[in-house]
């Protein structure tokens, strides 16, 4: 057993190490650095990049389901709308905001903001609409500075800003590959048709005569959403690029 | 000229020993023509009723604890790089906290758990405020005092020593294990603090020849602190154990017992018995501006009469706990052997040196 001993101070250093204490506390007392963010009245300055709420816009969206296959919580589900296409629906009960929706979004559809703190009055209201995610949430914004943390030297100092920060950051999409669905092996085609019914854009034709089977893909209507490739059971279907 | 029939007191039996204001002594002379009113202002005023009711006595009293709960927190936020108590009267940095916390305290149930000893456990948070109270009478600013006698110190000390007998019974009533542990170490530490507390007074008594606070006051063209600093430091240490601050906090150590004897109050009587320490820290402080930093001495201010030796000793009192405050947020609580091992030895050894010197000034007639 290794004991350890209390450690012996002369009298004059336990005195100096006192009074040592007392100057640090003094110090702090008049001007401490004191780095609490008072939340409502200011806000932590986020970057561009931070995983909040997410916002939609359906005129991208190519409804190929990437993001509801992507989701590990499974909090995205993909709601028939008017126009015969499927657009997603957030769950934020389920919504861990991994933000794998967004990074895997081919058509830059789906896009981050800073907003984090909604508030919801029951549970219901937290699976989102496609239309509600469209347009940002509602939220009261008390918030005078933003602040900003900075290392200064070795001291974490904050640095206020007198002006709102604004939560919904400009979205740079990628620059989009255009994509489009080809049969690679026609003579394996089952002419079952499902990649006909499932196509959201109407963009595939089969005709079947006698023996004759061909699978026709409009290259203009294609979005290079992936469902056909997705369903074809003898996985002859694939996304080539131009 | 109203008679007050009883004791064959009359109006004029106050007036002739008011307080002198004269910044606003038209207006008491108004107040004390009219009927009842008068009568009422002449009481208050009248020395001893003045030194009960507004300064040292319940107003004061009242005002202190809820700055010095706040300040304390405060402080104590700010070293500590936190904010502290802020959103009670926000703009003015949350300061009427303590008078929120207590009317929460004031409209909470007080519950009496089954094993308690019912009639003890409601009493003594009241009865506490004897000894908290009586030392106020005692205590002088300029000319405005209490009671004035040639014992006035050792009654006072003595008052104060009875405080840790009624926490104990506290405890006692209380009947809970951390109430037992808490009441242990309060009876530990009241050994530990008293022989040199009561040393260092003796000093003092030493020093100046009497035990007449008055006396004492008017004694100290030179203030105690310099004439024997040893002592000053033996009272100040001994007034850190007897208010239990950090870093002799052990009898009530919130983390540890969770306020130790006062385990089992809630409500206004956990109010009443959490203010008891603060209580005390304010008369001992007014006790150590008064031996050591010369009470209400002080640049004389006339137009304020009596009143400028009460804002000499307000000043003196608050330097006093402030400092006993800040104590708070740079020392840990250490354990209540260690404590006992300080103030058996070096506390002991220092006090006893405090009287030689007391000795030596007396013999020297040096005030």
């Amino acid at each position: 057993m290794i004991k350890i001993k209390f450690p012996k101070l002369k009298t004059l250093d336990n005195v100096k190490l006192h009074l040592d204490a007392l100057v640090v506390g003094a110090k702090e007392a008049i001007k401490p650095g004191t780095i609490t963010i008072e939340y409502p009245r200011e806000r932590r300055l986020l970057p561009d990049s931070f995983r909040g709420y997410v916002l939609f816009s359906p005129e991208n969206c190519i409804s190929c389901f990437q993001c509801s296959f992507v989701c590990p919580a499974n909090a995205i589900g993909m709601k028939l709308a008017a126009n015969n296409r499927y657009y997603p629906t957030i769950d934020y009960t389920k919504c861990i905001f991994c933000h794998f929706c967004v990074d895997s979004c081919p058509g830059a559809a789906l896009r981050p903001t800073k907003v984090h703190d909604v508030v919801y009055k029951n549970m219901n209201e937290m699976i989102t609409s496609t239309e509600e995610m469209v347009k940002p949430p509602k939220i009261v914004r008390e918030d005078g500075y933003t602040v900003e943390y900075v290392i200064d030297g070795v001291k974490l100092i904050l640095r206020r800003i007198k002006e709102k920060d604004n939560l919904i950051p400009e979205f740079k999409p990628h620059e989009k590959v255009k994509e489009y669905s080809a049969c690679v092996m026609p003579e394996s085609c089952l002419a079952c048709g499902i990649c006909v019914s499932s196509c959201p854009s109407e963009a595939i034709n089969l005709s079947v005569k006698e023996k004759e089977k061909e699978l026709k893909i409009d290259k203009e209507r294609c979005t290079g959403c992936g469902i056909c490739v997705k369903e074809c059971p003898v996985q002859i279907l694939s996304l080539v690029r131009e | 000229m109203v008679d007050l029939g009883l004791l064959g007191l009359t109006m004029q039996h106050f007036i002739d020993n008011m307080v002198s204001i004269p910044l606003i002594q038209p207006l008491i002379d108004y107040l004390l023509g009219i009927p009842v009113i008068g009568f009422v202002v002449a009481i208050i005023l009248w020395r001893p009723m003045f030194a009960l009711l507004i300064f040292p006595g319940l107003a004061t009293l009242m005002t202190v604890l809820l700055f010095i709960i706040w300040f304390e927190r405060k402080l104590t936020a700010r070293i500590q790089w936190r904010r502290g108590p802020l959103e009670v009267l926000r703009w003015a940095e949350g300061i009427i906290q303590a008078l929120a916390d207590g009317l929460r305290y004031f409209f909470q149930e007080v519950i009496v758990h089954r094993d308690a000893h019912r009639p003890y456990f409601l009493q003594f948070p009241i009865l506490i405020f004897i000894p908290v109270l009586l030392p106020l009478l005692f205590i002088p600013v300029g000319n405005i005092v209490g009671i004035r006698t040639p014992y006035a110190l050792p009654i006072t000390v003595a008052i104060v020593s009875l405080i840790p007998v009624f926490i104990v019974a506290i405890g006692w009533a209380s009947n809970s294990r951390f109430a037992y542990i808490g009441t242990v170490r309060e009876a530990f530490m009241y050994f530990a603090y008293e022989i040199p507390f009561i040393l260092a007074v003796v000093s003092m008594i030493l020093v100046y020849g009497t035990a007449d606070m008055v006396t004492i006051v008017e004694k100290q063209s030179i203030p105690g602190i310099i004439l024997n600093p040893i002592a000053a430091l033996v009272f100040f240490i001994s007034t850190v154990m007897a208010t239990s601050r950090l870093p002799f906090e052990i009898p009530e150590a919130d983390q540890e017992i969770a306020f130790g004897p006062f385990v089992e109050y809630s409500g206004i009587m956990f109010g009443l018995v959490m203010t008891i320490a603060y209580e005390k820290m304010y008369i001992l402080s007014l006790l150590m501006s008064v031996l050591f930093l010369g009470g209400g001495n002080g640049p004389t201010i006339p137009l304020l009469g009596d009143l400028s030796a009460v804002i000499w000793m307000f000043i003196k009192t608050m330097v006093v706990m402030v400092a006993l405050s800040f104590l708070r947020s740079i020392y840990a609580r250490i354990r209540l052997d260690q404590a006992l091992r300080i103030s058996w030895t070096a506390m002991l050894q220092i006090s006893l040196l405090a009287v030689a010197i007391g000795v030596v000034l007396n013999l020297a007639n040096v005030v």
